[in-house]
């Protein structure tokens, strides 16, 4: 038998709001699930959203975590919260009572998060479940169309869920070409030192197109409807998550520092000490070979409190990604404490490449950057529409080059979205290659 | 304050999604399914067993960087002693032939648990032995639904409408007697009226076959040749059983002598010396004498060789494969050349190999098979058999 029951954790979850509000905590209101571990998993596979549309991938993702969780080969995350308002988590009911208490601190950690951090400013935390909700109706109607139908359904969702994150990463409103194209007038019109002389107005796109789902939608007239609302579904969930992958570290972190320092204003039964600091360090714990987000964010934000106090916690959690708090944050003290390395595949064996030492740190440093949030995605633009209806795309090499056996499927995924050719250049092994 | 809700099953979310996932992967079985074939584990098991068939995952494309030295990842390692150039894991051979499925990121695979008679299934459904003629003295047995009386229960489709009506009037025709039950009232159907057809299965007679397996066992038979030869017959034998309840097997091995031997000893037997392949098609040819007459019997006949026969064989062989064609349905010779040098050991020139003197007799009946490595034996399979591919 469990510890605790309905009444127990509303008495818990009062202390903790308390703190949280003595601290300045400000975030949504939690609205929090108990459920048993195979709901658990369900609301996992679908990140957590209490409604969902159907696609396999989901089900890949429970049978991958349910075997994983069976085998004993991983534990079940101790919180899952949506950012929504009021946020939506759940709480295992196999777990204590302790570690229920450590999970709502947990969450009021995240949900202070996802109201002030600067990322989230558009994700509509108030409308979402509902836009999920609408969603999901609707790719059931297309499914039930006797005229699209299933396989017609997932075919389409599955090409333009394989660029879904083909967005612009910095939360900037997409122009339409309309737009664009009315500023390029106005620059030529007012153009006093002829910049714009030989400028081509009837280029699509005027500027490289890095939101290649919005380009599809806005640029394919000859694409059904249906089609572009699928699309137009998968790019919005797109952007409603990119605000989560930029900050995976600091939200870890900031809701681990809270956490720690929520129980230890509560008044915890003696017994609950030792499980508790247990379970905090486990779930703090450097991971051999890896980066926990947890660590390297509850890392981060304990030491701009030893440095500059908890005011400047605060306004780190809100201005900052996670690639410009490591940017600007990490130093060489931290790469040595970590004992930060980078390392890459060679022919025969992985090797170690950098050590975080005097000439070293600074390329590490550099390489976790390369691999944090969308910083692990390739950026693919729109270079042109070529006349014959030719969709002309270029990778942005930065060093890394791409996965020729992955480009192609995607090519081969755009192009049945666009329903025309597509054609990709990118570099690889420094010569230009065309897919 | 934070709000508490026990959560409702309402249903299991996922299941949807769970399901379309199976069946992409049951797809992808059946789509790499030679690639299992030519896995020499399942080879000589018996139907039973269950064997564990990697499937690759279904994998969902993005954009990803290469694993290669310019992809540099971080790893933390704190209190532990590094240096540059220390390697932290050695790949294992194979992985590092670029190109080579199996060295690409994120490969994934699921291990899938299925006996070899499901496998059957999904191997053998849309194949058919050839021209299977109706002989005498019937002996396969298929299967065929004949009706069988009536049921009170059963599908809609099946109600009998003239049965049902009977035992309405019959019905209202009893409670006339005991009632005094009006002429003109309604008088509704009953449950207990409804009478359904019933149907049974019946086995039913086709046609009765004989299948001759022949294997040259000969020293220029090496391994891997003898290994294709065998998961082609394995094949051949899972068919059989799969599709015919009743078919007949005779096994000959071969050397310059022919034995019939058990199921056992054909596929597990090693042998070396001279090949004559006629010695194999005349003890074939006596025992159809012996036993299957070829009026009664649909005679099939698979014979597997490298080719290499003795060259002062070729006219006998010729002259009986010419007769026994004539008595069977289908005579198929399959001719093993692997395409990897290695592999190939002592052999013969493509002018002199068998299959060269046998071309003249190549039609319907007569199928000369070619097969270089194992990843042909399932396609050419289909071939044989009337499959698409």
């Amino acid at each position: 038998m469990s510890d605790w029951n309905m009444n127990i954790l509303t008495e818990w979850d009062e202390k903790i709001c308390k703190v949280a509000d003595k601290f300045g905590l400000d975030g949504f209101p939690i609205s929090y699930e108990v459920c048993d571990y195979y709901d658990m998993i369900g609301n996992m596979s679908y990140h957590g959203m209490p409604t969902h549309y159907h696609h396999w991938s989901y089900g890949k993702a429970f049978e991958r975590t349910h075997l994983l969780y069976n085998t004993g080969l991983t534990g079940l995350p101790y919180e899952l919260i949506i950012n929504s308002n009021p946020s939506l988590a759940y709480l295992m009911k196999e777990n204590s009572l302790y570690l229920q208490i450590l999970i709502m601190a947990h969450c009021m950690g995240h949900s202070d998060f996802f109201k002030n951090n600067r990322c989230f400013e558009n994700t509509f935390p108030d409308t979402v479940v509902s836009k999920f909700r609408n969603a999901k109706k609707r790719v059931q109607k297309y499914i039930e169309d006797p005229s699209i139908g299933l396989d017609s359904v997932e075919s389409v969702l599955d090409s333009a869920r394989a660029i879904q994150f083909q967005i612009n990463r910095y939360d900037q409103k997409r122009l339409s070409h309309a737009e664009i194209k009315s500023d390029y007038i106005e620059r030529i019109n007012n153009d006093a030192h002829g910049d714009y002389e030989n400028f081509n107005l009837n280029k699509v796109p005027l500027e490289p197109d890095y939101d290649i789902l919005a380009f599809i939608d806005e640029f394919g007239t000859h694409i059904e409807e249906w089609k572009k609302d699928l699309i137009n579904i998968v790019r919005e969930e797109a952007l409603y998550f990119i605000p989560q992958i930029k900050t995976k570290i600091l939200n870890e972190g900031w809701a681990s520092f809270w956490h720690y320092k929520i129980l230890h204003e509560l008044d915890l039964p003696q017994e609950y000490h030792i499980p508790f600091l247990k379970s905090h360090n486990q779930v703090i714990r450097p991971h051999l070979g890896d980066i926990n987000p947890y660590h390297l964010g509850f890392h981060l934000f304990k030491k701009i409190e030893e440095n500059q106090g908890i005011e400047e916690c605060f306004f780190t959690r809100e201005i900052h990604d996670d690639v410009s708090a490591i940017r600007c944050l990490i130093d060489r003290k931290d790469c040595e404490e970590l004992n930060l390395f980078s390392y890459s595949s060679k022919k025969k064996s992985v090797s170690i490449d950098e050590i975080s030492d005097e000439d070293g740190w600074k390329k590490v440093k550099n390489d976790l950057i390369n691999n944090i949030g969308m910083s692990s995605m390739p950026v693919v633009f729109i270079k042109e529409l070529e006349h014959a209806g030719i969709l002309v795309l270029e990778h942005e090499h930065d060093g890394r080059d791409l996965e020729l056996s992955f480009a192609e499927e995607v090519v081969r995924h755009i192009s049945n979205l666009w329903e025309n050719e597509v054609r990709l250049f990118t570099i690889i092994e420094e010569d230009t290659w065309e897919i | 304050m934070s709000i508490f809700k026990d959560h409702k099953r309402h249903s299991d979310r996922s299941a949807t999604d769970r399901s379309r996932h199976k069946k992409k992967i049951e797809y992808a079985i059946r789509e790499g399914i030679h690639h299992i074939v030519s896995d020499e584990s399942i080879i000589g098991q018996d139907g039973k067993k269950k064997i564990k068939i990697p499937v690759r995952g279904i994998r969902e494309y993005r954009f990803v960087f290469g694993d290669n030295p310019f992809n540099k990842k971080v790893g933390s390692a704190p209190g532990k002693n590094i240096k540059r150039g220390q390697v932290i894991r050695k790949k294992k051979q194979g992985d590092e032939d670029q190109n080579k499925p199996g060295s690409e990121p994120g490969e994934e695979y699921y291990e899938v648990e299925i006996t070899l008679e499901e496998l059957s299934h999904y191997l053998f459904d849309s194949l058919d032995l050839p021209d299977l003629e109706k002989k005498k003295f019937k002996n396969i047995v298929g299967e065929k639904y004949r009706r069988s009386g009536y049921r009170k229960k059963g599908i809609r489709p099946r109600l009998d409408k003239k049965q049902t009506l009977i035992n309405k009037i019959r019905r209202k025709k009893k409670s006339q007697i005991s009632t005094s039950l009006d002429e003109e009232n309604r008088f509704p159907f009953h449950q207990d009226d409804l009478k359904y057809r019933h149907i049974k299965e019946h086995p039913r007679d086709i046609a009765n076959a004989v299948i001759f397996f022949m294997m040259d066992v000969s020293g220029s038979m090496t391994q891997s040749k003898k290994f294709m030869a065998r998961s082609f017959f394995f094949l051949l034998y899972h068919f059989l059983r799969a599709r015919y309840n009743n078919t007949e097997i005779v096994f000959i091995s071969h050397t310059t002598e022919a034995r019939e031997v058990s199921e056992d000893e054909f596929f597990t037997r090693v042998n070396s010396g001279g090949t004559f392949l006629s010695s194999a098609l005349q003890l074939c040819q006596g025992i159809i004498q012996k036993r299957y007459h070829p009026k009664s019997w649909n005679i099939y006949m698979f014979h597997c060789s490298d080719g290499d026969n003795w060259p002062q064989d070729n006219e006998k062989s010729m002259t009986l494969s010419r007769e026994l064609k004539l008595l069977s349905q289908l005579y198929c010779y399959v001719e093993i050349i692997p395409s990897n040098p290695d592999e190939q050991g002592f052999s013969l020139i493509d002018d002199l190999k068998m299959s060269a003197t046998y071309a003249p007799l190549k039609d319907s009946k007569f199928k000369i098979v070619q097969l270089t490595s194992p990843d042909d034996i399932w396609p050419e399979f289909r071939r044989i058999f009337g499959g698409s591919t």
